[in-house]
């Protein structure tokens, strides 16, 4: 079976051509009329169906390869060669980045197609997608990565264009700064992802730099070492990832149009640190210590935002806090060791993250751009294509059975409680609870009971073809989606655990019956007891609460941003702020003055002989050559 | 010792000559001084048995050349009071005399380590048309050709810097 | 006597020199650059008689080509500047002065 194929390349290539072309075109004619906006939306669909359709290309060959050597390699080029380090610029398709690839393809293409629709009249539409696009190309860069070199390329540009994207709306300060802060808080995660991987280099990086060599060589690393490498990269995935500490610039994301939110928090950005972890778990497998951190740190971020989900009276907010809820069951999971758990969830979440994000952005658009979920209300008769499938979505992320955040994340809980970690079963269980309640809650205000904003209900009408079409395809997804892994109790097979297998290193524990029924039974019950007290409080002219005591203090995230400005961002101020009024002036730019001064004194003192008489000129020449006959008949005797 | 007397007798006009050009005031009879000098000079290139640059000296140069001067300056119809006022004038000679001499010096002392062949007889057809010529159109067709090209250079320049009408202020 | 030509060759050139530096008539200064030309001529005719060789002399002609393309386009120009300012004074156009 051949392993070597030339067309991987083309996946990233494909957006990133994308970008550059629509680029051009936005550069080329931003002083001039602009170009239809459709001839924008059709050039930035082309890419990512291209390459999605590659992505499926790459599916079946591996379908069709021997399981225990799926997977197709494309060295494209040496990238540099520096001593041992020799970095190919390769990519790797074997079953996890195959099961990236296509979900991330798809969903990527489904939010270009919304994109048309939600962007429509937009002055900056092609910059728009060309962003879109080059997010798309680093995600895909990102997953094919043969090494850690190539996947950090994808992992900066997938910073790069979040930054871009959210402060996309320029005009707003508050849209620029929750840019910049996405981009500095990505920043100490990167750092945490370098050190990690100067790290790996060092212990085991001269047999080779890419995952087969790592793979191969991991056992030779000294336990102290792997673990600083497995809390150095993980350092890296929380900053991508958004856990805690720092999943502050995840809500602040928001800023950015809706398309945007759903590509970050469903198909690239977010999924990168859970990709990692699983890339990485030949490392994590080693050190159960690292795991166990992992663990803890993802199911303890998943009750802290659930408990702000449950508070907030933004749509895109109550949404992004429960992304973060949703990415600490899959870190839960990929540190419990159950890689493909997690993968999973990362896998069906993408469905219907996007589709939530999505209808809430038609929920948006038809309100013309409010998002406070107390304005709303009563809109399922307006509005019902994108109450369905909203509906198939939040049912989807409560963990209703059959839908697809059940299964997977029953399989998360259940692993959990086989491995023997009851606590973070316990959390997980009450954080499902509290999703069912906040995502219910976020129904009933939006779609159920009287209209609270009359005047803006009248207005509102259905969101067109080309943004349902997508809705729907993923509400699909969001349904269907969970049975690809349909686990033995229910009669499956759990395709994707075993397709994802030759890529991690994972113990599939044994549990007994009693124990997969339990989980699956308290599970159902959380989401059952959840979705009841929300209907209780809010399915009928429920009014905007007034917040006191505790509530107060989630409503207010626990004053976790205004901690993190008073102990890190307002001393950094203070300490730029003494250096630039006492070092700067008299040590670094002290030098850099006298030097110019100087050259402005020499400068006025030869310009008295700048006299700008030609014969003067000439003068001064021939004194010169006079000067050189003198000294040259010197040298004569 | 013939050849000797016409050598100094040349050297003593053609430097006269350029002395007259830089001592007086007028560039009328500047011009003319100069015209001396020139003829004198194809003197000296006689002497040295150069047929053709002798020929070329007074046709081209001391013919062509200077007449277009001496046609410029009777165009421009230029008075006494026209001229730039030069009290200084001879200050100014000798003191440009001071600081050239050491250039001279030093290049006279140069040529002093020449071997100081003494030739007097050249061999047939030294310096006439058919052997430079030869030689021009051979291994010196390169610079000819450019040369050319120059010409053609100034001849549109000289028409598009003179030859407009309205002056732009 | 290759000496003696030279010596008359130096001797013109530097009194070009000097006209060139302290004389202000344009007329004046042109003029002597073109008797440093014939004195750069002049040596060369009689190098190539030193060595009897004839690139001397192409050089010569060489020269005395540029020098009338010099002519054409210099005289063009003291006519223009004659038009603009009505005088021949070198230190009329001081458009370099810092």
């Amino acid at each position: 079976m051949e392993h070597n194929v030339t067309f991987l390349g083309y996946i990233p290539l494909l957006p990133l051509i994308g970008a550059a072309v629509l680029g051009f075109f936005h550069i080329g004619t931003c002083n001039r009329k602009p170009l239809n906006e459709k001839f924008y939306g059709l050039v930035a669909c082309i890419g990512p169906l291209l390459a999605f359709v590659l992505a499926l290309r790459v599916f079946l060959t591996l379908k069709g390869m021997p399981e225990e050597a799926r997977y197709l390699s494309q060295k494209a080029f040496t990238w540099f060669q520096v001593g041992d380090l020799d970095i190919t610029m390769g990519f790797l398709a074997d079953p996890l980045s195959s099961l990236m690839l296509v979900f991330v393809t798809l969903i990527g293409s489904l939010i270009h197609i919304y994109s048309i629709g939600y962007m429509e009249g937009d002055k900056n539409i092609g910059k728009f997608f060309a962003y879109l696009n080059l997010f798309l190309g680093s995600m895909l860069i990102l997953v094919l990565g043969d090494n850690p070199v190539v996947m950090f390329v994808g992992w900066e540009g997938v910073g790069l264009c979040s930054y871009l994207l959210i402060s996309y709306y320029s005009e707003g300060t508050d849209n620029v700064l929750a840019g910049n802060k996405a981009f500095i808080v990505n920043r100490i995660g990167d750092l945490g992802f370098v050190l990690g991987m100067a790290f790996l280099f060092w212990a085991i990086g001269a047999g080779g730099f890419d995952y087969f060599s790592l793979k191969a060589n991991a056992h030779s690393l000294t336990p102290g070492i792997a673990l600083a490498v497995c809390l150095l990269l993980f350092v890296g995935a929380t900053g991508k990832s958004a856990q805690i500490p720092l999943y502050v610039w995840l809500p602040d994301a928001m800023a950015g149009p809706t398309p945007v939110s759903a590509l970050i928090h469903a198909a690239t950005m977010v999924t990168a640190g859970v990709y990692m972890v699983a890339r990485f778990s030949f490392l994590y497998a080693h050190v159960p210590v690292a795991g166990e951190i992992v663990a803890w740190v993802g199911i303890i971020t998943a009750l802290v935002a659930a408990i702000f989900g449950m508070f907030q009276d933004d749509i895109k907010k109550v949404l992004a806090y429960s992304t973060v809820s949703q990415l600490g069951y899959m870190f839960a999971g990929v540190g419990v060791a159950a890689y493909s758990a997690g993968i999973f969830h990362v896998f069906t979440h993408a469905f219907f993250k996007a589709l939530l994000f999505l209808g809430a952005g038609a929920v948006i658009y038809a309100m013309h751009h409010e998002q406070n979920i107390w304005k709303m209300g009563g809109l399922k008769n307006k509005m019902p294509k994108t109450y369905i499938t909203m509906v198939i979505g939040a049912l989807a992320l409560a963990g209703c059975p059959p839908f697809a955040g059940f299964f997977s994340k029953d399989e998360i809980l259940y692993s959990a409680l086989a491995t023997g970690h009851v606590g973070i079963w316990a959390v997980g269980v009450l954080v499902a609870g509290m999703t069912a309640y906040y995502t219910f809650r976020m129904i009933f205000v939006v779609f159920h009971g009287e209209p609270r904003d009359q005047e803006a209900y009248d207005h509102c009408h259905e969101a067109p073809a080309v943004m349902t079409v997508p809705l729907i395809i993923l509400a699909v997804g969001a349904l269907l989606a969970g049975f690809l892994n349909l686990p033995a109790i229910f009669g499956g097979h759990q395709q994707v655990t075993h397709w994802l297998a030759p890529s991690l290193v994972e113990h599939h524990p044994h549990a007994s019956l009693f124990v997969e029924i339990l989980a699956i039974g308290a599970s159902v019950a959380a989401f059952v007891i959840g979705i009841r007290i929300a209907y209780k409080r809010f399915a009928v002219g429920a009014e905007e609460p007034v917040f006191s005591g505790f509530s107060k203090f989630a409503y207010h995230k626990f004053y976790v941003d205004e901690l993190y400005d008073g102990i890190f961002v307002q001393p950094y101020k203070k300490i730029g702020n003494a250096i630039r009024k006492t070092i700067e002036p008299s040590v670094t730019d002290a030098p850099v003055t006298l030097v110019s001064k100087l050259y402005m004194v020499i400068g006025t003192a030869f310009k008295v002989f700048q006299v700008g008489y030609v014969r003067v000129y000439a003068i001064y020449m021939i004194v010169g050559l006079s000067l050189m006959s003198l000294l040259l008949s010197q040298s004569l005797n | 010792m013939f050849a000797d007397g016409l050598f100094i007798l040349f050297t003593v006009i053609a430097v006269t000559g350029a002395a007259g050009l830089v001592l007086f005031k007028h560039p009328m009879n500047g011009a003319m001084s100069f015209i001396v000098t020139l003829i004198a000079m194809a003197g000296l290139y006689a002497l040295l048995s150069a047929k053709l640059i002798f020929a070329i000296q007074l046709i081209v140069y001391a013919g062509a050349i200077m007449s277009l001067i001496l046609f410029i300056i009777m165009f421009l119809n230029i008075q006494e009071e026209d001229l730039p006022v030069e009290e200084g004038r001879f200050k100014y000679l000798i003191g440009g005399a001071i600081i050239v001499a050491p250039i001279g010096l030093f290049l006279t002392r140069v040529i002093k380590s020449f071997p100081g062949a003494e030739k007097t007889i050249t061999v047939e057809g030294f310096g006439g048309i058919k052997e430079v010529g030869l030689i021009l159109f051979r291994e010196w067709l390169l610079p000819f050709e450019i040369v050319s090209i120059l010409l053609l250079v100034s001849l549109v320049g000289a028409v598009v810097l003179a030859g407009k009408r309205r002056m732009v202020k | 006597m290759i000496q003696s030509y030279l010596t008359v060759s130096i001797l013109l050139f530097c009194i070009g020199i000097v006209g060139v530096i302290s004389r202000r008539n344009v007329f004046t200064v042109f003029m002597s650059i073109e008797l440093m030309l014939n004195a750069a001529n002049l040596a060369f005719v009689t190098f190539s008689r030193l060595h009897e060789t004839m690139d001397g002399h192409v050089l010569a002609l060489i020269v005395m080509a540029v020098a009338a393309a010099e002519a054409a386009l210099a005289l063009a120009v003291v006519i223009l500047l004659h038009k603009h300012k009505g005088q021949l004074d070198t230190n009329v156009f001081s458009l370099l002065k810092g």
